[in-house]
């Protein structure tokens, strides 16, 4: 007797239109961020983000309100009296004032963890394809090269965005609406489109280097050692030479996150000299070493990332 | 008909290493084995055929598309989106579910999205997979791994199917139940199949056609049963009586007696011109009561073997 679902199971040809390669690459970026969604340690990273992000948050409303009411006022502390404008002194360093440093230093701080979220990352969304053979299953679609890794570093830099240039455009719409709206946004537009910038460099560079890194080391407790020494172990170092050993401020150039950061300030028009970590060197020293790093990735990119290992 | 395959004196080399040389072949569409010892250029050949690289000399065509090799072209793309390719390798992404790992092979050939997910239902049932579909592609048994690997190849319904090795370890029932899949592909459905594999079982249950690749050359093309039938009259001899005089007789007649193991049975060669007659002659001059004469087919097995051997270069 024929079961009535039985037409279900007869295969069905399928005619339609296919999109050009691009779009793969589209799809791979919401595969990406699917599968870094599904893991708990990345809520919980993202969860340490924003705590961040709210201390930014929180402190700039608290810095403004503190110096429209209460600046002149004092309070009893420990017997003595003290002005409530002295007690917010520890946040004069971290500039939250709306100002180019105050997104740079938000950005700054929210590096620690994006540094760790990437090093995770890496290893699902790239490491995973070649130690476990799906690249295959990509390469042997009708895209190139180029699709599969737009596709990898549109996911990582969603991420990255998330983590840093998503709150900071938050950070900045709060700043306008702290102080004359109309006067901060439309004296701003040009450190507004520096965030923006600072974003994409940060989305481009990182992910770039992620990919790469990714490819080389595949698994995950490597791939956070080589990223821990990336911008741990050659930051502890530069500061070594810089600052016991009063070497040339050029040797800050091995700390890429810092190299990151002064371009960031330079393309949000802050003024580098007085950005964390001094002295420092110039940013197109620095965007010369951050451009050299992402052709070194491309290249590698270009050498390990084959069609060829489809079919073995 | 249009030719699944029309190759022209292609040629292939990495370095001074010469891959493939000179393989000229037409196919017509249908069921294709493609078989050839490890290091024959199949996988050369593969890779030429699904334009992950160009040949360095010749010209070919799949389904009348020209062949490409690794460019970002149209016409590349376009051959790729002729052929659903199952890989040997496990080419599951950890981490998505089945119907999400399928939807997004449909997405990489370019469906739009819903559709792709859509599709990806309908192949996840008809491949016996639709009560696993939320299920993450890392938990699936071997055989439902292979499935999947099948659903995303299937996924943009093309028209050619290129299976590596598809039974690769597969208990005999799923190895049974993949056989029939692909011959029902392939006969209700239309597709060309080319299937790569090192298991000659497998070609001879499901393809008309073998291609026979060995050296990077080409050792033997044509249906299953062409190649069987390219044989010298040769039978099968069941006897009961002394084994050895029957042997060494047989050959003093000029029957060559071809190596063969069961005590019982012989494998004889008849030269051109000579008659089945002289068997039981020499038989009964042996004291030898033959039971049966059968004709004795070359296997495909020993076909293979045939046209790979050095000496058949």
């Amino acid at each position: 007797m024929t079961n009535p679902t039985d037409h279900l199971l007869r295969y069905r040809p399928w005619k339609g239109e296919l999109n050009p390669p691009a779009y793969a690459s589209v799809a791979m970026a919401r595969s990406s961020l699917r599968l870094l969604f599904r893991r708990k340690i990345f809520w919980a990273l993202y969860a340490l983000a924003l705590m961040i992000f709210f201390f930014f948050f929180y402190g700039q409303y608290l810095v403004v309100w503190i110096q429209l009411l209460t600046a002149n006022q004092t309070v009893t502390f420990g017997a003595m009296p003290v002005r409530v404008g002295e007690l917010t002194k520890f946040l004069d360093k971290l500039n939250l004032n709306g100002s180019p440093h105050t997104f740079g230093n938000f950005i700054w701080f929210e590096g620690y963890i994006t540094m760790i979220v990437l090093a995770l990352a890496g290893a699902v969304l790239v490491g995973n394809d070649f130690q476990h053979g799906s690249l295959p299953f990509y390469l042997s679609k009708p895209i190139g090269r180029r699709h599969y890794v737009l596709g990898k570093m549109l996911g990582i830099g969603a991420f990255i965005n998330l983590l840093t240039t998503v709150p900071a455009l938050l950070l900045f719409l709060q700043a306008g609406l702290l102080y004359d709206w109309q006067t901060y946004y439309t004296d701003n537009v040009l450190l507004l489109l520096g965030i923006l910038a600072y974003g994409l460099l940060l989305t481009v560079v990182l992910s770039l280097l992620l990919v790469a890194t990714a490819v080389w080391v595949r698994r995950t407790v490597p791939l956070i050692m080589i990223w821990s020494g990336l911008f741990v172990l050659c930051r502890t170092v530069a500061g070594f030479l810089v600052e016991a050993q009063n070497f040339s401020p050029l040797w800050r150039l091995i700390d890429l996150w810092n190299d990151l950061y002064l371009i960031g300030l330079w393309l949000m028009r802050a003024d580098v000299e007085s950005a964390k970590l001094g002295p420092n060197p110039q940013p197109w020293q620095a965007a010369l070493v951050v451009g050299g790093l992402c052709a070194i990735c491309l290249l590698y990119l270009r050498k390990r990332i084959q069609a060829i290992e489809i079919v073995s | 008909m249009t030719l699944l395959l029309d190759l022209q004196k292609l040629s292939r080399t990495f370095g001074t290493h010469t891959a493939l040389r000179d393989v000229t072949l037409q196919v017509p569409q249908g069921l294709v084995g493609l078989l050839g010892p490890n290091g024959a250029g199949k996988s050369t050949l593969l890779k030429i055929l699904m334009g992950l690289i160009a040949p360095t000399a010749g010209t070919g065509r799949v389904l009348d598309v020209p062949l490409g090799g690794d460019r970002d072209a149209r016409d590349n793309w376009r051959l790729r989106r002729l052929i659903g390719f199952m890989p040997e390798a496990d080419a599951l992404v950890p981490g998505l579910k089945g119907i999400e790992y399928v939807a997004l092979a449909g997405e990489l050939y370019g469906m739009p999205r819903k559709q792709a997910l859509r599709r990806a239902h309908e192949v996840l049932t008809y491949l016996d997979l639709d009560e696993a579909r939320y299920r993450p592609v890392e938990d699936y048994s071997a055989g439902m791994k292979q499935r999947a690997k099948l659903a995303q190849a299937l996924i943009h319904d093309p028209p050619v199917l290129l299976l590596d090795e598809p039974t690769s370890g597969l208990d005999p029932s799923g190895r049974d139940k993949m056989l029939k899949l692909v011959r029902e592909l392939g006969n209700l459905h239309g597709k060309s199949i080319i299937l790569s594999t090192h298991l000659l079982a497998d070609v001879q249950a499901v393809c008309e056609r073998v291609v026979i690749i060995a050296g990077g050359e080409l050792r033997g093309v044509g249906t299953v049963d062409e190649l069987c039938a390219r044989r010298d009259d040769r039978f099968r001899l069941r006897f009961v009586g002394p084994k050895e005089p029957f042997e060494t007789a047989l050959t003093a007649a000029g029957l060559i007696s071809v190596k063969h193991t069961t005590p019982r049975e012989l494998r004889v060669i008849l030269p051109p011109g000579r008659s089945t007659l002289e068997l039981f002659q020499v038989a009964a001059q042996t004291n030898v009561s033959l039971r049966a004469v059968l004709r004795d087919d070359v296997s495909l097995d020993e076909l293979f073997r045939q046209a790979t051997a050095p000496e058949a270069a």
